[in-house]
């Protein structure tokens, strides 16, 4: 089973050429962040609520995308909330994000080519090799979007860190996602660490429109 | 943390007592799972006596009520008070659980 950080880049991929559809810097560090945490989350390593997330189990994984947070928490003094957390893991997000492509390309999904332009500049791409694992994810967005049925608590993590990077813009045709945004807004609220996480990226996307008010007068 | 069980004209009651976190979510989850196993089609949770509920007793909520979906049932909430409902509140679950006063109004509510 892939790690969350991992179904975000698939999600991120653009097929045709092997590029990451852009999106915001910070978003993409906080879904990683938040993925990694609720990777931790579904393996009884931390538990959280309204006010704190807990350790309640620092035994390692052997998985060095979610060890690394794990160990964090462990030495922690302090009790932090989620919030906390996010921030604190999307520190390394850059580790996070190479880790999880380099696990992708290990797995036989994603295949590395290295392009350059005007003899210099390097431009890495990652071709999609084996289009099964991103279908699944793709699929079990879709069947929780488009029914009424409860979707389960990995659904409610990807939908989440999905809504989080803003790709259910790329994802759905407008009309998909205009049919599909109250759902969206129902699930993606389901899971606590992911609320920490979109309310994160929420605060950073308010402070900038914040400063380019200022800039315009 | 322990979860009694009962009947309210048809519908199978469980109701846990204590808190329901990392510690105990598994055992609400596979009451749930052994609820849709058997075939119960209605299945009430009464959180009259749950005084704390983590992130990680709502994903076994969640994960456990899927199940019974599956099998062509439903699960309504009841009981609830005000530490639990603040957290139900704020998560969204009462956007997907309907929560009712007594055990008659949640079993009424699956019929």
């Amino acid at each position: 089973m892939l790690r969350f950080a991992e179904e975000v880049m698939l999600l991120l991929l653009n097929d045709e050429d092997g590029k990451f559809v852009r999106v915001p810097d910070w978003s993409l560090s906080y879904a990683l962040a938040g993925g990694v945490l609720m990777d931790l989350a579904l393996e009884d390593r931390i538990d959280t609520d309204l006010e704190k997330l807990v350790l309640v189990n620092d035994a390692p994984l052997g998985d060095d995308l979610l060890d690394p947070t794990l160990a964090d928490i462990a030495g922690a003094e302090d009790k932090r909330d989620a919030r906390f957390w996010v921030e604190r893991t999307a520190a390394w997000s850059d580790e996070i994000r190479e880790r999880a492509l380099a696990r992708l390309v290990q797995r036989g999904i994603l295949e590395t080519r290295d392009d350059r332009f005007l003899w210099v500049f390097r431009a890495r791409r990652y071709p999609l090799m084996d289009g099964r694992a991103e279908r699944e994810v793709k699929l079990r967005i879709m069947e929780v979007l488009l029914t009424e049925v409860l979707p389960g608590p990995r659904d409610v993590v990807i939908i989440c860190l999905a809504d989080a990077c803003g790709l259910f813009r790329r994802l759905l045709s407008k009309s998909e996602l205009h049919a599909a945004a109250a759902r969206i807004d129902q699930v993606r609220k389901l899971d606590l660490i992911g609320q920490a996480t979109t309310q994160a990226i929420r605060d950073i996307e308010l402070s900038l429109a914040v400063l380019q008010q200022q800039h315009a007068f | 943390m322990e979860i009694s069980q009962s009947n309210e004209g048809d519908a199978l009651v469980l109701a846990p007592a204590g808190r329901i976190d990392s510690g105990t979510a598994a055992t609400l989850e596979a009451r749930l799972l052994l609820a849709a196993e058997h075939g119960d089609r209605k299945v009430v949770v009464d959180f009259a006596d749950v005084r704390y509920i983590s992130s990680a007793g709502l994903r076994a909520l969640l994960s456990g009520a899927k199940q019974v979906q599956r099998g062509g049932g439903g699960v309504a909430l009841c009981g609830i008070n005000m530490n639990v409902r603040e957290v139900f509140e704020i998560s969204g679950f009462l956007t997907v659980f309907s929560a009712h006063d007594d055990r008659a109004g949640a079993a009424a509510a699956l019929d």
